[in-house]
């Protein structure tokens, strides 16, 4: 194994004080007894004290255009959201099926997927759960099956696109895959997977949630065009949003990364919406945006990253990529089927994050053996496919879907985890054997 | 000057066994908004006041406090609902409703510190032994404007 330029304590040997960190980390964030962030950044923290990486070595570590990319999005959400178009689609969503129960399961189902794709999914069901809650009440049908398809089509909403799920940043980011190729290579399977869930959910729901004439009639009632609290801004961020979107499917070709249209499109949208106050409104304002942004997501990734490249440095994840392909004979059918069942069971119990910064470095190290970096891309699909969809096998399996369960914890209706287990597992299996046909016809 | 000196020893009061009925035509008729509940014993176990109320009649989503459903502007007035709502609330006991009992006071505890709670939130606070935990009073701003007189 290599040694890092850095100077381990005591002697040791880089190779172990890392992967003891890492695993000593990695349980700990499994455990969940303490808060991520700070396992991450005391883990990035033992990293250079222990001498397995220098400052230096560390920052280098960190996936900036991923941190730029999360933050910039997440300020471009948060001051859209005060305009209240999320709340207006999903009521104009549910009034476009006449409010009956089963096309308004379909419709929030099909909004969240479509959310997702754009936006990050915590974000998405914080976004859609409310009204979902509210809906659901007005025609007094159990809210159960709705949360359940908004967890499962937010995930597999978000891994339609670079910017829907944290795995396909990190992916595209690390791996320098545009956009674009994210919508050519991963929308259209997610389309059919998106449908098959659906369907599903039509047959096997539907039939229970029924309503009354008098219920649908209150939702229908329902002025969405109240819901918009702020005209001026839902432009404003309508205008800025769709810019960056088209300047993600441009980014490619004018050599802009992605975390570059973030950043600058959360600027616009802030001067936007703060140029006509006054100095002392600009700093409540200000700092309100930020404040909405998920620190703890982005402390996490920053540690994470750090944690990473003290593995990678000190030879680690060579030598555990080198364990993979013995595993797999070298051969490149298995290994990228082995990648998206193994990614998709990893994550469906820890989480998708952690695993996705511990698998990219394995997987570019297996270029030399594959015939180089575009031989890989399969590889990455099968990662993506695996890391993301996962996420849907059991209520721990993304942050979305704790998200949810503890919004409808606090509403008197929790999600136990067994009763979420026996329909999201069948349902993930299902996406992945979806995705298992895409990859072998397609790629292999 | 203390809240012994201020407070009402005499609040009206209500059991934990009352019902939510019960409880809005004792508010109504005693014109008063908040109501100390004890249990037996005299000992002290919450408040019941218009929260209470609002918080039973209204969408539980709204409740949530999240970012992204902050007003009802857009929905509908359904009366129906409201009604069966407080109907079937009527009947049951106010200790289910006592989720967030506010903080009481103590006799000792310094006028300051009550003006300072009114100027948190709003709403009669329960004044309450500190050994026994029974209740012994209860204190409205206008006790403390007019001691002030």
């Amino acid at each position: 194994m290599n040694h890092s330029a850095a100077q381990a304590i005591f002697g040791l040997n880089p190779a172990w004080i890392a992967t003891t960190v890492f695993i000593a980390v990695y349980a700990l964030v499994i455990s969940e007894k303490i808060n991520r962030a700070i396992l991450a950044l005391l883990g990035a923290g033992l990293m250079i004290l222990c001498g397995v990486l220098t400052q230096e070595a560390a920052i280098r570590g960190v996936d900036f255009n991923t941190i730029g990319l999360l933050l910039g999005m997440m300020v471009i959400v948060a001051i859209t959201g005060k305009s209240g178009v999320f709340q207006y689609v999903a009521i104009w969503s549910a009034k476009k099926v006449n409010a009956q129960p089963v096309g308004v399961m379909i419709m929030l189902s099909l909004v969240t997927a479509v959310f997702s794709a754009l936006l990050d999914n915590v974000t998405t069901v914080l976004l859609i759960v409310p009204v979902t809650l509210l809906i659901t009440e007005e025609l007094k049908v159990k809210p159960y099956p709705y949360l359940l398809a908004e967890i499962l089509c937010s995930n597999i909403g978000g891994t339609a696109t670079l910017i829907g799920d944290p795995p396909n940043i990190m992916i595209g980011s690390a791996v320098g895959i545009p956009f674009n190729d994210f919508v050519i290579h991963l929308t259209p399977v997610v389309l059919v997977i998106l449908a098959a869930t659906v369907v599903v959910f039509y047959f096997v729901w539907g039939k229970e949630l029924t309503t009354t004439e008098q219920a649908r009639r209150r939702v229908m009632s329902f002025q969405e065009s109240e819901a918009i609290k702020d005209p001026r801004l839902l432009k404003q961020s309508l205008a800025v949003l769709g810019s960056v979107i088209a300047g993600f499917v441009l980014a490619h070709s004018l050599h802009i990364e992605p975390a570059t249209i973030a950043m600058f499109g959360a600027a616009m949208l802030l001067l936007l919406d703060n140029y006509h106050r006054t100095a002392e409104e600009q700093a409540h304002n200000v700092h309100h945006s930020f404040a909405e942004a998920e620190w703890v997501t982005l402390i996490f990734f920053l540690g994470l990253f750090i944690l990473v490249h003290g593995l990678e440095s000190a030879g680690v994840i060579q030598w555990m990529a080198q364990q993979l392909l013995n595993a797999t004979g070298g051969d490149f059918k298995i290994t990228a089927i082995a990648i998206l069942w193994g990614s998709a069971i990893l994550s469906a119990f820890i989480d998708n994050i952690p695993f996705v910064a511990t698998m990219i470095p394995m997987i570019k190290s297996m270029a030399p053996t594959f015939g180089g970096e575009q031989a890989l891309m399969p590889l990455w699909w099968a990662l993506s496919l695996g890391a993301c969809l996962g996420g849907n096998g059991t209520l721990i399996g993304a942050s979305a879907n704790l998200v949810v369960a503890g919004i409808a914890e606090r509403a008197g209706q929790p999600i136990r985890f067994v009763q979420f287990l026996k329909s999201s597992f069948l349902l993930m299996l299902m996406s992945i054997a979806i995705s298992h046909v895409y990859i072998w016809l397609r790629y292999l | 000057m203390n809240v012994s000196t201020i407070m009402n020893p005499n609040p009206v009061t209500l059991s934990v066994t009352e019902t939510f009925g019960a409880a809005l035509a004792l508010m109504r008729d005693r014109r008063v908004r908040v109501l100390p509940v004890v249990d037996l014993q005299g000992v002290y176990q919450g408040t019941f006041d218009f929260h209470d109320v609002w918080k039973t009649l209204l969408p539980k989503a709204v409740l949530l406090g999240m970012d992204s459903l902050t007003d009802l502007s857009f929905v509908s007035d359904a009366k129906d609902i409201l009604t069966e709502k407080l109907a079937e609330a009527s009947t049951r006991s106010v200790g289910e409703f006592l989720d967030v009992p506010i903080e009481p006071i103590h006799p000792e505890t310094p006028v300051k510190e009550a003006m300072l709670l009114f100027y948190q939130h709003d709403g009669d606070i329960p004044v309450v032994d500190r050994k026994t935990k029974r209740l012994v009073g209860i204190v409205s701003p206008w006790e403390i404007i007019d001691s002030l007189r």
